[in-house]
């Protein structure tokens, strides 16, 4: 009796091996997706309406326009209610009615390669390993800003306050910022950061230092619209500023070791 | 005794060889920078000669394409000329008053070409096209020494480290400040950014640091009872403010408020916050609207939500006027962590000062189906008001159009309500 028993569980336990793993996770979470959204979920989303043809933009984990329309799409064409809003309904049809390779879509952002997820095509064929213009986005900015924008700011935001609270580092992101509103400097992010004698980060190479997450993270609030330095153009450590004419500048505040001015 | 001198001699040749390798490196450097200025001081100094030639051409002519023409060459040459100077390593100060000067004449002339303004282009540029000349004079004396071929880069190199009044760009700064103040007189509320200025015409009552404090814990009770440190203003501050900044457990951050009326202008904190989001995108709006009832701002609309690896961003603007438009120049952003909803950041800077609407523009309708291009969508449209450029306050119809096609690209519209002027196109990814 006991051996059959035993016989029994061993055959059961074999015959679970034999079953083929799902490659079709159902990974959503219980997230409510809509228009803003970022992140794995979004990646999911725009793969699995990739995969019926509804989707046919970059696959980047960013909730905007694009992803928005063919959602809608989708669920016009499913019968559901048309919303632009991936909520359980709309996320357990568009399980059932699609495959998501996670493993794969994930390392296609990891290695920056170019590649889509439709249906009915082998995934192998659908990737330019090294076309490197579609990796994963880091951040949402606003419309007015690219991820090149932040990208560059966060160099000069590194190179030039990286030793500064964060206040200060919002501060110097703001300035950059300012500037580009003012008549007074160029027109462009690039052509401010690189104006010559404008930031000393430029002058001894410290801009080219690889920034840090929090310094990313301060030039996404400056473009956001916050300024800790009440408008200020200019800045200067008082410890080392030799110029004269930065002197002469009126001061707002001071943050850390910068006095910031107009 | 021999092999010491034998292996001191190759030393000495190997260091040597290094000197001279890192000497013609130095000097191939300096060579191709000194390229590049010259070539920048060569193309400014042509550009300044075509704008000024454009600036006296557009006073020649009274017909309209005519004039437009060299309207739209002069804000073209203008945009060249900035670019040429901004890469030219002159000090911030003359610089900065080359690009406000040319710019002023650049914006003037696409503001005319856009309005029809003729007479007031005629009566502002008789004496700016003087003064450019003069300016132009004057730049070819202060630049004509770095024509020399004596290739000395030094020059180039004392040029932004010397104050202004030692350069040869002294007399050309000096003559930008006072033809600025004259041709190009500062409006009130140009921009965005002059108008956080204009927090100086605050009247309300002074608060005290304490009150101030008190403001803050009021509307953050998250952060009652941190450690606070409190500085003012420095002197020449447009508005006097508190800069108070608060350390809390594992948050650190700041907030201004401005001393007259106790207003927030900006509030920031930062703590480690958990990638792992525990609550809904309704939670945050939410948890939004409950701030915004606290803080007593009733007049306020969602615009925008971003979500990032830690937190979301959210734009909000105030609704006025009969047609309930969003009036953008009034926003106010706030910063809310995924983790756990709570407000990590607040900014209503722009919103303190209030724009004053205009409730008569006419708002006239348009066609959409013939104002765009067959096969575009109209998914929503609404009334804002936001800038022109000219600089006023526009009351305009805001609308999402859609291309139907493979990749549903959407643009956000933006069309003055009274004469159908396109003041914005944006695309929307």
């Amino acid at each position: 009796m006991v051996r059959s028993i035993i016989m029994t569980i061993i055959l059961l336990l074999g015959s679970f091996a034999f079953v083929k793993p799902p490659t079709d996770t159902y990974a959503f979470s219980s997230q409510l997706i809509e228009r803003g959204s970022f992140g794995d979920d979004v990646v999911e989303l725009q793969a699995r309406l990739q995969w019926l043809g509804y989707y046919n933009g970059k696959i980047d984990g960013i909730f905007g326009y694009g992803t928005y329309w063919a959602l809608r799409n989708f669920q016009k064409e499913f019968e559901l209610d048309i919303d632009g809003k991936a909520g359980s309904k709309t996320k357990t049809k568009l399980v059932n009615a699609t495959q998501y390779n996670e493993k794969w879509v994930k390392q296609q952002m990891d290695a920056g390669n170019q590649f889509t997820h439709y249906g009915g095509t082998p995934l192998a064929q659908q990737t330019k390993a090294g076309a490197g213009s579609s990796k994963s986005s880091d951040v949402q900015v606003p419309t007015k800003y690219s991820e090149r924008d932040l990208q560059l700011m966060a160099n000069a935001v590194y190179g030039e306050a990286r030793g500064e609270p964060y206040e200060g580092q919002v501060a110097v992101a703001a300035v950059i910022l300012n500037r580009l509103e003012s008549p007074e400097f160029p027109n462009t992010i690039s052509d401010i950061i690189f104006q010559p004698g404008a930031f000393t980060a430029v002058a001894d190479g410290q801009i080219w230092l690889t920034p840090n997450e929090r310094a990313k993270e301060a030039v996404l609030d400056a473009m956001n619209g916050w300024d800790p330095t009440e408008n200020a153009l200019y800045y200067f450590n008082p410890k080392t500023a030799t110029s004269k004419w930065i002197w002469s500048r009126p001061q707002i505040k001071q943050i850390g070791e910068h006095i910031f001015c107009h | 005794m021999k092999s010491a001198i034998y292996l001191m001699s190759i030393v000495i040749l190997a260091l040597g060889l290094y000197a001279y390798d890192v000497r013609q490196e130095n000097t191939q450097l300096q060579q191709t920078v000194h390229a590049q200025y010259t070539n920048s001081l060569t193309k400014a100094s042509e550009k300044l000669t075509s704008l000024q030639q454009s600036v006296s051409q557009s006073l020649l002519f009274q017909d309209q394409e005519a004039l437009e023409k060299e309207l739209d060459n002069i804000w073209r040459t203008s945009n060249e000329f900035r670019s040429s100077i901004s890469n030219l390593p002159l000090s911030t100060d003359v610089a900065n008053d080359w690009l406000r000067y040319v710019g002023n004449i650049g914006e003037e002339a696409k503001y005319v070409a856009d309005n029809g303004d003729y007479d007031e282009w005629y009566k502002k540029m008789g004496t700016v096209n003087e003064n450019l000349q003069a300016l132009s004079d004057e730049w070819a004396v202060a630049t004509s020494n770095y024509y020399q071929n004596d290739g000395d880069f030094k020059k180039w190199a004392n040029v932004a480290a010397n104050e202004t009044k030692e350069s040869p760009f002294k007399n050309v700064s000096a003559n930008l400040k006072s033809y600025t103040e004259t041709d190009f007189p500062l409006t009130a509320s140009e921009s965005d950014w002059k108008k956080k200025q204009e927090l100086q015409n605050l009247n309300d009552k002074e608060i005290t640091k304490d009150q101030a404090i008190d403001k803050l814990e009021l509307l953050l009770p998250g952060i009652k009872d941190a450690t606070y440190t409190v500085t003012q203003s420095k002197e020449d501050a447009p508005y006097p403010f508190y800069h108070i900044q608060f350390v809390k457990g594992s948050r650190i951050g700041y907030a201004d408020i401005t001393v007259k009326g106790g207003h927030i202008l900006s509030f920031l904190s930062e703590r480690p916050v958990q990638e792992q989001t525990g609550i809904t995108q309704q939670q945050i709006k939410d948890l939004t609207n409950q701030f915004l009832e606290r803080a007593g701002y009733k007049d306020l609309q969602l615009v925008e939500m971003r979500e990032n690896h830690d937190a979301w961003h959210i734009s909000l603007a105030r609704v006025a006027g009969k047609h309930k438009a969003l009036v953008y120049p009034d926003g106010i952003q706030l910063k809310v962590s995924k983790d756990s909803g709570e407000l990590l950041g607040f900014n209503a800077m722009e919103y303190v000062q209030k724009e004053t609407v205009d409730e008569n523009q006419p708002v006239n309708p348009v066609d959409w189906n013939t104002f765009f291009r067959p096969g575009t969508f109209i998914e929503e449209e609404r009334m804002i008001y936001t800038e022109n450029e000219g600089f006023q306050l526009r009351l305009c119809y805001e609308v999402i159009a859609r291309f139907d096609n493979k990749l549903n690209e959407t643009f956000r519209v933006v069309v003055d309500a009274e004469n159908h002027d396109v003041i914005k196109v944006e695309y929307m990814p």
